[in-house]
């Protein structure tokens, strides 16, 4: 008796929770790329707030490589088609992601090895080398920006 | 830039109304805004700040200038508070407002605004950055992340409030060219103004000391350009210490 009333329940709750999860996929998965940008961008600024000083620390240059680095991998999965601007989520995704899916992923591709370049010269402790592997990806992130990103404004 | 006299009828001489630090910076506002805007809007960043940096240093000297300037660019002697704005605006509708040398009250409020807004434009953009955090100001290694992001923002919406302030500002210089017939842009170029007699010319500053404020102003904005040092950056002429083999704990 008891076991059949907890199936009745669960028969009448998992549906409504698999229904809840699906609608408010996209917008999670959006929120969730828009964070891990946020890390880069972190990663980035504190990249470059490191150079300025008077005695750069190439440790802190190193772990915000290896951030960079660990979050630039997760780009590639977190633009699944029905995750643009029709959700009605706010979001600078661009259409022009899903039209040409393919200059999309090399654009990521790029970033993904700049920053996996960035992370190496890290190691390396040479501060003239990081700064131009980090120049390097600022590039990358700004080429993809600038095409499949909306600008401000 | 006629010398006839813009005051109708009874103006008799033509006396020096703004000097020549003020028109500079003035002319030189209508240039860099247009600049400004179109390297923000093609995304060069780079040149926007170093623009933006000039841009800095003149609303500085104009701000010092403010203070120690010839009497028609001193706050103290246009600024005035609401209760004079509000009898100005009564005798100019009743026609019977006395004519007033420099910015009139309610003209001073327009000044203020928009050098307001400037001060906080250039203060914003030197933390600001791209949304990639690649390109920044010049003191972005000042704040933190979100600052920076909000700093960004309040930017944008600020210099649609400058974009707003000067729509009102040529509404009313033309409001002035076509209904009360002053023709204020050829003062600003030339610096005279026809007045009737009996009006006190305005006591201009030598031009000395618009130089020794320059100067100043051109040194705070270059060190601003680099970062403020030491606080956070180093100061050009020092290279950072070469980096040799770390060691294994120096890594976290
Ligand atoms: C393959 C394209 C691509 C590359 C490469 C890329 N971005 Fe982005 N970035 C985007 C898109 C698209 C958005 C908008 C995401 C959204 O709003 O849903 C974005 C948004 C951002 C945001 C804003 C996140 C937010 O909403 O707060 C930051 C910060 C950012 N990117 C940083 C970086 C940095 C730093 C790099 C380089 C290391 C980089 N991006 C590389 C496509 C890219
Ligand atoms: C009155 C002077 C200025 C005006 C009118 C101005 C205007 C603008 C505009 C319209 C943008 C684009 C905002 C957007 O839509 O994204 C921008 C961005 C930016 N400006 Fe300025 N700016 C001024 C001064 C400065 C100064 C002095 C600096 C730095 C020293 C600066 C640094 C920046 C930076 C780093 C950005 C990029 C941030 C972003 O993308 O939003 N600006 N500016």
């Amino acid at each position: 008796m008891k076991t059949v009333k907890l199936a009745a329940i669960a028969a009448l709750i998992l549906p409504a929770t698999a229904m809840v999860a699906i609608a408010a996929a996209p917008a999670d998965v959006i929120k969730a790329r828009q964070d891990n940008f946020k890390i880069m961008g972190k990663a980035m600024k504190g990249t470059m707030d490191e150079f300025k000083l008077p005695s750069p620390n190439p440790a802190v240059v190193k772990a915000n490589a290896n951030a960079l680095a660990a979050a630039a991998v997760k780009v590639k999965g977190g633009f699944p088609k029905g995750t643009g601007a029709e959700t009605g989520v706010k979001t600078d995704a661009l259409p022009v992601i899903w039209q040409k899916p393919a200059d999309f992923k090399a654009a990521d591709a790029k970033m993904a090895a700049a920053a996996k370049a960035f992370q190496a010269a890290a190691n390396t402790g040479d501060l003239a080398k990081m700064q131009a592997a980090a120049g390097a990806v600022g590039q990358t992130c700004k080429g993809c920006h600038d095409t499949f990103r909306k600008p401000r404004s | 830039m006629s010398d006839a006299p813009d005051v109708a009828g009874d103006a008799t001489r033509s006396i020096a109304l703004w000097d020549l630090p003020v028109r500079l910076v003035h002319w030189s506002f209508v240039v860099l805004m247009p600049a400004l805007w179109w390297t923000a809007e093609k995304g060069n960043i780079k040149l926007h700040v170093t623009i933006g940096l000039i841009m800095l240093g003149l609303v500085l000297f104009r701000l010092v200038w403010g203070l120690v300037g010839s009497s028609t660019a001193r706050f103290a002697g246009f600024v005035r508070g609401p209760a004079s704005i509000r009898a100005y605006i009564a005798s100019a509708r009743a026609g019977t407002a006395e004519h007033v040398v420099g910015h009139n009250p309610l003209g001073a409020l327009s000044v203020l605004g928009l050098l307001g807004l400037l001060t906080l434009q250039v203060g914003l953009g030197t933390i600001a950055q791209d949304t990639d955090a690649v390109a920044s100001g010049p003191l972005n290694h000042l704040v933190s992340y979100d600052t920076a992001v909000a700093a960004s923002k309040a930017h944008e919406l600020v210099f649609n409030l400058i974009l707003a302030l000067i729509v009102l500002h040529i509404a009313a210089i033309l409001f002035y060219r076509f209904v009360k017939q002053e023709k204020l842009v050829a003062a600003m170029i030339t610096g005279r103004k026809w007045v009737p007699a009996g009006i006190t010319a305005p006591r201009m500053a030598p031009l000395w000391r618009g130089l020794v404020v320059a100067v100043i102003a051109a040194v705070v904005a270059v060190w601003i350009s680099w970062g403020v040092p030491p606080w956070g950056a180093r100061w050009p002429w020092d290279k950072p210490p070469p980096v040799e083999g770390l060691s294994e704990d120096s890594y976290m």
